[in-house]
């Protein structure tokens, strides 16, 4: 197993090391239409060939993977950490705290917030650049992913409370902070972790899909979301393989973090 | 007993209520709400663009709509759809059942594989077993819900049940780690320590430790399933609700939408009640 | 000898009986048609139903572009546009079997009038103030009487649904070739064959050969051309370049170009002075030069090869080539010619610094285009100007929006500064353009509800628009709209980027189809079309 976490670490900062040397890696950039061929197979000029417009694929997956690879792990993060910090606050304090909480959270899985983002988008200004767009798109998507674990682990929390370790360790002196610390947060590690891992390839999908209402990358920018965009030609797609670099890539980074996540998984 | 049942009815109606008034406050304030499509027609007079403008204003008075709308459900009446002209009780009276039927096959379809996987995995601890099932897990959850319902079309098999491929590997996620967790505590430490089976452990002392989270999950599962169901839906047209949403939200179409919400909101919080609930007297039974 | 040639005459005649009765044809709309009566049809989907449901007074022939006699026989055109006498055919039935009659078409009109209907066909017979009238003069005879002269009025008959003022049905009793059958929300629409449908084949067998018609409701046009493919649904009345490629390198039979459409993409600037512009934008906007500038900058070829795999043709002007009576053809295209672009735009005291293009005042020359998201082709087009402008040093970022919102912008808070979008056709008259090109219409886009023309090239466009409408001279008509074809060329309001070619799928096993660039492409002549 130490093989395959070393291998996934290489992975993953070689994938780091290609998003943040793009400019070197695919120097044929990717806006640049190659009006002469569009949609060609690869070659030696286009390792993966070129999209319906003439831009380089390869360009594109590098570049779309720096946007995403950066953002989408970010997001994750925030809303992890909002899940752990209202799940666990309302699970800890229960009582009324804890109801309005669930009923909070109950909401936020219930409101069409399809709403929300087209209203935000209509707020920004039309001459966005695109870094700040998909930036507010993970924002956003972090800022409001996170009822479901928090509800976990809320429960999570309040039954480990009534629980015997967590008695002996009141009975020790372990109180507020620490124990939520030492005894409550390494047990619900497992939820966050989840949360996390989870998130990361959901918003990096969502972030595409909310290209529907103007929101995540503008042309010419291209995200790892935008790029799987384009498998949902399910009729045109079969003969040319070379389509699912970006999904593959996805898989890739989603397997590293699942491999190194486990690794800390059995450390605790 | 009964004086609980009055309480979480009470709970289910407040935040039906608020959703609905949230939802509707979100759709009147996006923008394009007083717009139609209409109003693009060349072959309208200005005079009836006006008049279409009009019609689309009003529910535009957004407390009185809520008000009427709310004094309308107490009879029975869910309004007309503006965009389909039809009665909002006949749509969702055709749309439900497809979409329960789905979410209802789906998420238990996605929960015996699920917890079969993460059992399999925490009682083998076969690297091989741990090792594919992440691999799948992971290439599902890469996988965009659209893509993989449109893989189900093109094998002609129903696209509803790509669904389960979807939260199949959330579930597994989860309770793989609630599990792993679960065997790191004290207790079952001891109980290996002393030898008991793997089955023992299991059933004894790591089911009733991540039960609890495990029932959470159930209820949560529902909104996670019902959130990959809506969007194959509306890429494949499926006719269940979340086509019908995905059309209201295209026109805006406020009866329709709240009535929507409405919907959602009571399976989401009547899940999450039920696997409260079963949470709570478990914990009961297991004190 | 007497048996044999039964024999004979059995095997010829047999497989074309067997080819040209019955059958169930299937095809998809995209979504829900939002009514069933063919008065209060507007949205595409009900349309559809209205096309394949409705008997009509006439019918415009989508290949010859001329109207055809259908449940009235013949009509006459009097006082010089302001009158219209039908005589009807004798003896129809409607398809519940109440009897059609003069009084019927009456009824119509008195309810399409209605003003609260607000429906299109009403709108263009009102053409001034005062009552349009219908009088039924015999039970075969009926005339329809209006305030003012009607441009195009024959042709607009199309798309009047002939209901029945009697039938206990009411809208669903129908004198087209299908009634409706079966509705399934959000999944199929079955029509059935009329009984009573009044047409007959040259050989005297009843019309329609089909049995039935269903369509399905599919908004996926990869999953329609899908079922295409595996035989599930027959036609598809507008296939993307992409599939239409796919198509043709597995099975050339399997799709059609029908040629140049009558819809055009355009692009335009937000000229409206209550916009909230910064003043520099607006006088870019404003002037023709740089709107002449943009459009030689844009490169219309490479987006016609390359967006539409070459299935479209550079756009000329406001009239594809493809309405063969109104398109000026004195138009060139427009060329491309980024040096030339630079050049005109120097005029205007614009000029390059760093390969930043500035005004006058020292701004730096940037936009954003919106435009609806979910359209490829169309974000692909505006991809391609953002690359060409860039070449000239403007900088342009696109904003794909959803339908409303994008709605809204450009029509109510008018808080944008470039849309594209593309306008359908369906309608050759330019009368049914009135309401783009009238400064005081809502449909002006670059400058709506204008109180007095903003410029004086408005204004002429203006006198030749009203001139054309209340003229019943076809020739006079064609003038004047020559002209304002003209100016449109010089201006560009709307700058003009393709007209894209109407491609259809047809299935191999349906006879009798004639695929034509205007709507509905493939099943325009549904009572004729059979199954193998």
């Amino acid at each position: 197993m130490k093989a395959l976490r070393w291998g996934a670490t290489a992975l993953l900062i070689l994938a780091a090391l290609a998003a943040i040397g793009a400019h070197y890696v695919a120097p044929a950039g990717y806006e640049h239409q190659f009006r002469e061929s569009p949609g060609v197979s690869p070659s030696a000029q286009h390792p993966l060939g070129t999209d319906d417009l003439g831009r380089d694929r390869f360009a594109r997956l590098i570049y779309g993977l720096r946007v995403s690879l950066i953002l989408a792990p970010l997001a994750a993060a925030l809303t992890t950490l909002m899940a752990a910090l209202i799940g666990g606050i309302a699970g800890y304090c229960g009582g009324w705290v804890e109801g309005c909480a669930l009923v909070i959270m109950d909401l936020f899985l219930s409101i069409p917030w399809l709403f929300l983002l087209i209203t935000v988008r209509a707020m920004l200004p039309l001459n966005i650049s695109p870094e700040s767009s998909v930036f507010i798109t993970f924002l956003l998507l972090g800022v409001l992913g996170w009822a479901a674990s928090a509800r976990i682990i809320c429960a999570g929390t309040r039954d480990l409370l009534k629980s015997e370790f967590v008695w002996l360790a009141r009975a020790s002196g372990f109180s507020g902070f620490k124990l939520l610390r030492l005894h409550l947060l390494p047990n619900l590690r497992g939820t966050l972790l989840a949360q996390f891992w989870i998130s990361i390839p959901v918003f990096i999908i969502a972030e595409a899909n909310l290209g529907a209402m103007g929101l995540g990358v503008a042309e010419p920018l291209p995200s790892l979301g935008s790029l799987l965009r384009e498998l949902q030609n399910v009729v045109t797609l079969r003969p040319e393989p070379w389509r699912f670099m970006p999904l593959l890539v996805l898989i890739m980074v989603v397997s590293c973090f699942q491999t190194l996540l486990n690794k800390n998984e059995v450390r605790t | 007993m009964l004086r609980s049942v009055g309480l979480a009815v009470l709970r289910l109606l407040v935040i039906m209520l608020l959703a609905s008034m949230i939802g509707a406050v979100l759709i009147r304030v996006a923008p394009g709400f007083s717009s139609d499509e209409q109003q693009l027609n060349s072959s309208l007079s200005a005079q009836s663009i006006q008049a279409i403008k009009q019609a689309r204003l009003t529910n535009s008075d957004l407390p009185r709509y809520y008000a009427n709308y709310l004094a309308a459900l107490l009879r029975g009446d869910l309004g007309i759809s503006q965009s389909l002209n039809q009665p909002v009780r006949d749509l969702l009276r055709e749309r439900i059942p497809v979409t329960m039927r789905s979410l209802v096959l789906a998420l238990a379809l996605a929960w015996l594989i699920g917890l079969a996987l993460a059992v399999a995995a925490q009682l083998t601890r076969s690297r091989l077993l741990t090792f594919l099932t992440d691999g799948v897990s992971s290439t599902f959850i890469s996988t965009p819900a659209v893509v993989l319902a449109l893989v189900f079309v093109l094998l002609r098999l129903p696209p509803q049940l790509a669904a389960t491929l979807l939260v199949f590997p959330k579930i597994y996620r989860y309770s793989q780690n609630l599990l792993q967790q679960s065997y790191q505590l004290p207790h079952v430490l001891t109980a290996r320590a002393k030898g008991a089976g793997a089955w023992r452990v299991l059933a004894w002392h790591v089911a009733p430790m991540a039960a609890p989270q495990m029932l959470a999950l159930v209820g949560v599962s529902v909104s996670i399933a019902l959130g990959v169901l809506l969007p194959i839906e509306v890429i494949c047209d499926v006719p269940g609700i979340g086509q019908l949403a995905w059309q209201a939200a295209q026109s805006r179409d406020l009866p329709l939408l709240v009535n929507l919400t409405l919907v959602v909101t009571f399976v989401t919080v009547c899940a999450t009640m039920l696997s409260d609930s079963a949470r709570r007297s478990f914990t009961r039974s297991a004190a | 000898m007497k048996r044999f040639l039964l024999f004979a005459l059995a095997l010829l005649v047999g497989p074309l009986a067997f080819a040209q009765n019955g059958g169930e044809l299937r095809f998809c709309i995209n979504s829900e048609p939002k009514t069933f009566n063919p008065l209060l049809a507007q949205d595409d989907n009900s349309e559809v139903i209205r096309y394949l449901t409705a008997g009509v007074l006439l019918r415009v022939n989508r290949i010859t572009q001329k109207p055809q006699p259908e449940l009235a026989t013949g009509w006459k055109v009097l006082d010089g546009g302001k009158r219209i006498r039908f005589k009807l055919r004798e003896g129809l039935r409607y398809s519940d079997g109440t009897q059609f009659s003069s009084a019927d078409v009456a009824y119509t009109m008195q309810q399409l009038m209605d003003p609260a209907l607000h429906s299109t066909t009403g709108d263009a017979f009102r053409s001034a103030e005062g009552k349009v009238t219908a009088q039924a003069v015999s039970p075969t005879v009926v005339e329809i009487a209006f305030p003012a002269p009607v441009a195009n009025l024959v042709n607009l008959f199309d798309t009047v649904a002939i209901v029945s003022e009697k039938s206990p049905q009411k809208e669903t009793a129908t004198l087209g070739p299908f009634y409706m059958a079966e509705h399934k929300s959000g999944s199929y629409i079955l029509l059935k064959r009329n009984p009573n449908y009044w047409k007959k084949d040259a050989a005297g067998r009843p019309l329609p050969y089909l049995d039935s018609v269903r369509l399905e409701i599919e908004q996926n046009r990869e999953i329609e051309a899908l079922r295409y493919r595996r035989g599930e649904v027959h036609l598809i009345n507008t296939v993307s370049p992409a599939i239409f490629e796919k198509f043709t390198a597995d099975d050339p039979s399997l799709v059609r170009d029908a040629g140049v459409s009558s819809d055009t993409e355009q692009l335009w600037f937000n000229q409206s002075p209550t916009a909230s512009l910064p003043d520099y934008k607006r006088a870019w906007f404003t002037s023709t030069n740089f709107r002449r500038a943009i459009s030689q900058a844009i490169n219309r070829e490479d987006m016609a090869r390359v967006v539409f795999r070459g299935h479209a043709k550079p756009a000329i002007g406001i009239i594809s080539p493809a309405n063969k009576f109104w398109f000026n053809s004195k138009l060139k295209p427009h060329p491309y010619d980024p040096a030339a672009a630079i050049k005109l735009l120097q005029q205007d005291g614009f000029h390059q610094e760093n390969g930043v293009l500035k005004d006058r005042g020292g701004h730096a020359v940037e936009f954003s285009i919106i435009t609806n998201a979910g359209n490829r082709p169309r974000e692909n087009m505006a991809a391609m100007i953002q690359e060409d402008l860039k070449k000239i040093g403007i900088k342009v970022s696109v904003a794909p929006m959803d339908f409303p919102s994008l709605i809204e912008r450009i029509s109510d808070k008018l808080n944008y500064e470039a849309c594209l979008l593309g306008l359908v056709n369906a309608d050759l008259d330019p009368n049914s353009q009135m309401n783009v090109w009238l400064s005081s219409a809502d449909n002006h886009q670059w400058n709506a509800r204008q109180k007095t023309p903003a410029t004086p090239w408005e204004a002429q466009i203006d006198k030749l628009m009203r001139a054309q409408s209340s003229s019943a001279d076809n020739s006079k008509r064609k003038q004047y709209w020559d002209e304002v074809q003209q100016i449109a060329w010089e201006q560009e309001p709307f700058i003009y980027l393709v007209n894209k070619d109407t491609l259809v799928a047809i299935a191999p096993g349906v006879k009798n189809a004639q695929p034509s660039t205007l709507r509905p492409q493939t099943y325009w002549n549904v009572e004729e079309l059979a199954l193998k």
